[in-house]
């Protein structure tokens, strides 16, 4: 069970990922992710089913999520639509697309004699039992998309994005259009939910319409949980901590599934432990905050007294005080 | 705080642990559905009741539902593969598909399935499903839909459906088959959830003469919306789903009992359980007519200045007639 915790960590990881860099990074909250992920999913599907080449189903899965972040991108800025209802109306319009995506029906198997990215790998593999190479396979994936997100943050693009994120206004004087840098970065963050989801259909066995439903949510809850666990402000560990509180998150949910009846919490109850989850993050994050404010607070007062204790002194206070400036704090925005 | 974090981690790192070791002593059965509803949850207590009465004593059955996550089915699914359970039950196609994808070698029963070889779950009808058999809830929509035709001169049925439940598309694309050979014209509204089904009632109530409901997960649940529009309009329903028949407004219910079902996919898992091979059952129906429950409303059709024929009314296993239901 524990590699069934992690490998449903890693590929929802991928999701969590795009997430991040909409919610956090861009500072967008982004509800196209429900119709992308069944979208990249619906794509891989369809392609598989007609024999096509699965690295390329899996580029097109990706475009496809790309397009998709784009429209909710376009509809945001030229139509002055705020950026969460933009969102909501291109993951309605892709319920819609997805059926039309899997021939018309909202259900599509990809049955056991199907040849997918993971039984072909699994077949490689085969000297070792089926959980542990997909274990692999995944590990190998999640890692192979964090490093070049890394290395892409850490370009002028990148970190132009992230600097939007922080201060529209910013970059705006500095002359670069944010509309664009949102088109990009939405768009990449729903191509990346859209490969999660082709790697879920995989996984899973079958591509439904319905897959997307509560896929925000448990995004929104990772990213919560892994600024819970590790607290950064270099992207590395950032993308990290978005991965490990995906596969957190799968722990807990596994968990509540398997204890929950001790306490007399049915299946039915794990909705309301996700939502708990985010605001229990939400309070321990901010509490942080402010202990760290607060000492940065008694510190600074305690330089400007200065050791010898008179304030007359005012060319010493300036020398002694060393307020403590880190960088742009990830963690500040709730 | 941060020892505190740190033993909290330990501790669910170890409950984790803890939760994959299993114990071989009593017969472990799992069961999957993907949503908490009446019919689903007849399936169940169908098959707890049979096999208790079978003399199957102390089974732990480990109940999960998705609840319309269809996410989740796949993770109930590993859970159940690590718990190494005797048996593996999937009521309704998503969970069911989850099931067969992760589990490929202990049993796996499905039941409730509308389409199971549509659905990917087995290759045919007739066996060669590995470690996978169970049960097809694919209701007799022919003799369904022949059963409008009795309620007076019908000349188009209106069906509401659900276009996210396979089992919902498969029936009314037979539905709408059926109804060209018969020659009645077919009048089709779709819905994605259940907030929708009363307006999608609503743009089909003016051109048609009853309403027909299948085994459709989404629309059952908001039935009486759809009710209150029919009844308001002077239009019959007929629903395939007899368990939800009592309480709501409809003029006649014909489909399976899910409760026996239940007892039969039942039946079904003892086989298993003494060591029947799953490779070599094919897709079971129920067949036999008395597995079929026909429900009439005579106060509806009262209300509605419906004459049913007396043949009807004989045939019938349950009636409702002043308030009062009784069994024929």
């Amino acid at each position: 069970m524990i590699e069934g915790i992690f490998v449903e960590g890693l590929i929802y990881g991928i999701m969590v990922l795009g997430v991040f860099i909409t919610f956090r990074i861009l500072d967008f909250p982004d509800l196209t992710v429900d119709g992308s992920f069944p979208l990249g999913a619906a794509v891989m599907a369809i392609m598989i089913t007609n024999g096509h080449n699965l690295i390329l189903a899996v580029v097109v899965a990706f475009a496809a999520g790309v397009a998709a972040g784009m429209v909710t991108a376009t509809i945001h800025n030229k139509l002055r639509v705020p950026n969460l209802l933009a969102g909501i109306l291109t993951m309605t319009m892709l319920w819609s697309i997805n059926i039309r995506v899997l021939g018309n029906k909202p259900n599509l198997p990809l049955g056991r004699g199907v040849e997918t990215i993971l039984s072909v790998f699994t077949r490689w593999f085969d000297f070792v039992p089926r959980e542990w190479s997909l274990l692999i396979f995944f590990f190998l994936l999640a890692m192979a998309i964090k490093v070049l997100l890394d290395l892409f943050f850490r370009t002028d693009l990148g970190l132009t994005l992230g600097a939007m994120g922080n201060n529209q206004q910013m970059v705006v004087t500095q002359g670069v259009n944010p509309e664009t840098l949102k088109l990009i970065g939405v768009g990449l963050s729903n191509g990346l939910v859209a490969i999660s989801g082709a790697f879920a259909a995989q996984y899973q066995g079958f591509a439904d319409v319905n897959l997307g439903q509560g896929i925000i949510i448990a995004g929104l809850a990772s990213v919560m949980i892994g600024e819970f666990i590790l607290r950064s402000n270099r992207i590395g560990l950032l993308t990290l901590r978005a991965i490990l509180g995906s596969i957190a998150f799968r722990g807990l949910m596994y968990l509540g599934r398997y204890y929950g009846y001790y306490i007399n919490l049915t299946p039915n109850d794990l909705k309301l432990i996700t939502g708990i989850l985010i605001v229990i993050s939400l309070v321990i994050t901010q509490l942080r905050k402010q202990k760290r404010a607060q000492t940065e607070l008694v510190s600074s007062a305690a330089a400007t007294q200065g050791p010898s204790g008179s304030s007359g002194a005012d060319t010493d206070a300036v020398n002694t005080r060393q307020p403590e400036r880190g960088a742009p704090d990830q963690e500040d925005r709730p | 705080m941060k020892r505190l974090s740190i033993v909290l981690v330990l501790v669910a790192c170890a409950a984790m642990a803890f939760a994959t070791s299993t114990t071989e002593m009593t017969t472990r059965i799992g069961i999957s559905k993907i949503v908490s509803h009446p019919a689903l949850d007849a399936v169940q207590q169908g098959i707890i009741d049979e096999l208790a009465e079978l003399g199957y004593e102390g089974i732990d059955y480990d109940i999960q539902s998705a609840q319309g996550d269809v996410n989740a089915a796949a993770s109930i699914a590993a859970k159940f593969r690590a718990d190494r359970v005797d048996v593996a039950i999937g009521i309704a196609t998503p969970t069911a598909q989850a099931l067969v994808n992760a589990i490929t070698d202990i049993p796996v029963v499905y039941t409730a399935v509308t389409d199971p070889v549509g659905a990917g779950i087995v290759p045919s009808l007739s066996g060669g499903g590995g470690n996978v058999t169970g049960y097809s809830d694919l209701t007799p929509v022919r003799e369904q839909i022949e059963l409008l035709a009795q309620f007076g001169a019908i000349r188009a049925v209106g069906h509401v459906y659900s276009s996210g439940e396979a089992n919902a598309v498969v029936l009314a694309e037979t539905a709408e088959q059926v109804c060209n050979e018969l020659g009645i014209e077919f009048v089709a509204a779709t819905v994605t959830n259940t907030s929708e089904v009363r307006a999608a009632t609503q743009s089909i109530i003016d051109r048609v003469d009853v309403i027909y409901v299948s085994t459709d997960n989404t629309v059952v649940s908001a039935l009486s919306s759809l009710t209150d529009v029919a009844m308001a309009a002077g239009v019959p329903v007929m629903s395939a789903d007899p368990s939800s028949a009592e309480t709501q407004d409809v003029i006649a219910a014909y489909g399976f009992d899910y409760y026996t079902m239940g007892l039969a996919t039942g039946r079904l898992v003892a086989q298993i359980l003494e060591g029947a091979d799953p490779n070599t059952i094919g897709v079971q129906y129920l067949t036999d007519p008395n597995d079929l429950l026909l429900h009439i409303n005579l106060d509806i059709a009262d209300e509605l200045g419906i004459d049913l024929p007396q043949s009807l009314i004989d045939e019938a296993d349950v009636i409702i007639e002043n308030g009062v239901i009784r069994q024929n």
